[in-house]
């Protein structure tokens, strides 16, 4: 199996505005995750782990280093092509939901795919189907503020699966839920990894995510310290 | 793009206060804005008609040159070709012969310069509204011939009254002098200060023996069914009489400061008029950029899940066009409400009955409804409303995500 992304001595350097101050927050990493990965980036706090996976995202750019998605190198997109690729490419769940407030739980789940013009019928099907994996087949037209916290994320997952990217890329998904929501969740990312072949990259510092994770590489100020195939 | 139009329309019902104000405010704006207008066209047209109507008429017919050059020696001996002409033409409603000479009026106590008009009492009555305004003592009838009415300043500087006895002096037709006493029938009060000072009026009859004008006159005052068709048929007049033998002159022509002070009310209308749009515009720039900056996280999450820049855009502009939408359609309707309802009432104004009566018009204004002027002013408004949100929604646009989202 091939990789889905490669990065080759990335690095990162932040500097705050009004001071010559700078934070290195990725120090020449250079790592690849292969097509149907299920893959934990795990580290403390300020380790680089968001940052890396903003970059992965097309979020962030590198300050040095190439950064290559599905065979794209980032660093020659502009603004445009960077929003199609992360439209077509990219799923993204986030530690804070990320929904969109004045949608419902089906419109947010569809809004990438209606991006994408896929067909309406196609979206309503998919989406259901998905609902009723997450168990949320009740929930398709309650607005985020109607939702749990756990509910939300499922939707946040809902949307990043319907869109079909190559990757998905979630930020401390279980930071902000139970640790048994957390856990279910992650065990349905890992059913939908396995039954379709999606890549899914984690930021975390949940232990149940690493242990579950098939990948677990540990970053510690902005370096690579440990990379454990599990 | 459905999509985008209903995030659009939630925004504006997610905040209903702030899009109540704003939808308010377009409304305010627009409905000062179509009465203003309204008010103004009124005011402008009572003044063009009344002006027209008291005196001038709306077209005067002259032997060519008389504009110019007033006399005597430019009278029409031919009175009947011209109102043959007139007779034909469809925008006009009625029209009158007058012979028109300056001459000096004397009393046992004093004497002036005037503006001496022979009209003929029946016809001048459906052309203007002079009979309307006497202060004392009567119109002229037909007959009157020894009879004359007087401007209300000039008989007080005569210290004549009704009924006293006053003496005319001119130069007539042959070169002669014309001179010949009258009855002061009654006093005229126009309103306007150089009428009420200097004219005077005596029967066609009497005008052409003092003059001795037999069958000769100086000018037809015409009037047209209304006053939008002045021009038009001024100059099909003009086209039909040519130029060498009359002059076919519209009120604009006779009173070129009246017509131009009109034009200055109306560009300084405008100024104003600009002002308040530009209050309006800065309204819902206000509410938009707000709006903008509330969702800073949601436009964030929006461009990270691959919504393009011009997507953005247009939801941010769909926005301003709801809004602008609903301002724009109540403040049409209240608009529009206010100046018929106002158009029938009319606005009393008496307080500054002195000072309008001035200007030639009444102390009760009725606002013009005009439906064309309405739409411009609501399109302008819409228009606005959608243009000045392309400011904050390309700054929406423009958003780095990751920065937007941590917001």
């Amino acid at each position: 199996m091939g990789f889905i992304c490669a990065v080759n001595n990335v690095n990162k350097t932040y500097r705050f505005k009004g001071s010559d101050v700078e934070t290195r927050a990725l120090n020449d990493i250079s790592l690849s995750i292969e097509e149907g990965g299920f893959v934990a980036i795990a580290g403390p706090s300020g380790s680089g782990k968001t940052t890396l996976l903003n970059i992965l995202g097309g979020l962030d750019a590198p300050t040095s280093g190439s950064v290559i998605v599905d065979q794209t190198d980032l660093a020659g997109l502009n603004a445009a092509e960077m929003s199609e690729f992360r439209l077509h490419k990219i799923g993204f769940i986030f530690q804070a939901y990320n929904l969109i407030s004045t949608l419902s739980a089906y419109e947010n789940a569809e809004y990438v795919s209606l991006l994408q013009g896929a067909p309406k019928d196609r979206r309503l099907f998919e989406a259901r189907q998905i609902f009723k994996d997450l168990g949320m087949e009740a929930y398709l037209k309650r607005r985020p503020t109607q939702l749990s916290a756990g509910q939300q994320q499922r939707v946040a997952v809902a949307r990043a699966i319907l869109a079909r990217p190559k990757l998905i890329l979630a930020d401390e998904p279980t930071a902000n839920l139970d640790s048994r929501t957390g856990s279910d969740l992650i065990d349905l990312m890992a059913v939908m990894n396995k039954t379709l072949g999606l890549t899914f990259i984690f930021a975390t510092h949940d232990k149940m995510v690493m242990e579950k994770a098939h990948r677990l590489i540990l970053l510690h100020d902005g370096k690579i310290t440990q990379d454990i195939a599990q | 793009m459905l999509t985008f139009i209903k995030i659009a329309w939630r925004n504006i019902l997610r905040n209903r206060a702030r899009s109540f104000i704003t939808i308010a405010a377009v409304a305010a704006g627009l409905c000062a804005l179509i009465f203003l207008k309204g008010f103004v066209d009124g005011a402008d047209h009572q003044m063009v008609a009344n002006y027209t109507d008291l005196f001038v008429g709306h077209i005067q017919v002259h032997k060519a040159g008389f504009q110019k050059s007033m006399g005597l020696d430019k009278s029409i001996n031919n009175e009947e070709t011209i109102a043959a002409v007139l007779r034909k033409t469809p925008a006009v409603a009625a029209f009158t012969p007058r012979i028109k000479e300056f001459a000096l009026i004397s009393s046992p106590e004093s004497s002036s310069g005037i503006l001496l008009i022979g009209v003929d009492p029946e016809r001048e009555r459906t052309v203007t509204t002079l009979h309307k305004k006497i202060r004392a003592g009567s119109f002229l009838s037909a007959g009157d011939n020894d009879k004359i009415v007087i401007g209300r300043q000039l008989a007080e500087n005569l210290k004549v009254a009704p009924g006293d006895k006053v003496v005319i002096m001119g130069q007539a037709f042959d070169g002669s002098i014309a001179a010949s006493a009258y009855i002061v029938a009654g006093l005229v009060e126009a309103g306007a200060e150089d009428l009420d000072k200097n004219l005077a009026l005596i029967t066609l009859r009497a005008a052409q023996d003092l003059f001795v004008m037999e069958n000769r006159i100086s000018e037809v005052a015409v009037k047209t069914h209304s006053l939008d068709d002045i021009d038009a048929t001024a100059q099909n007049l003009r086209d039909r009489f040519g130029r060498k033998n009359f002059e076919a002159l519209s009120w604009k022509d006779i009173s070129p400061m009246t017509y131009q002070w009109l034009q200055f009310d109306q560009v300084f209308t405008s100024l104003i008029l600009f002002i308040v749009l530009l209050v309006v515009a800065g309204g819902i720039l206000n509410t938009i950029l707000m709006g903008v900056l509330e969702r800073t996280k949601e436009f964030g999450i929006m461009l990270a899940l691959g919504t393009k820049p011009s997507q953005i855009i247009r939801m941010v502009a769909a926005e301003s066009f709801f809004l602008g939408l609903a301002g724009a359609g109540l403040g049409t309707l209240a608009g529009a409400g206010i100046v018929l309802v106002c158009g029938r009432t009319g606005i009393d104004l008496s307080a500054l009955s002195q000072a309008l009566n001035n200007f030639y018009i009444g102390s009760v204004i009725y606002p013009l409804f005009r439906p064309v002027s309405i739409a411009v002013y609501a399109g302008i408004v819409l228009f606005l409303s959608i243009a000045i949100s392309v400011f904050p929604a390309i700054k929406a646009s423009r958003l780095s995500p990751i920065e937007a989202i941590r917001s």
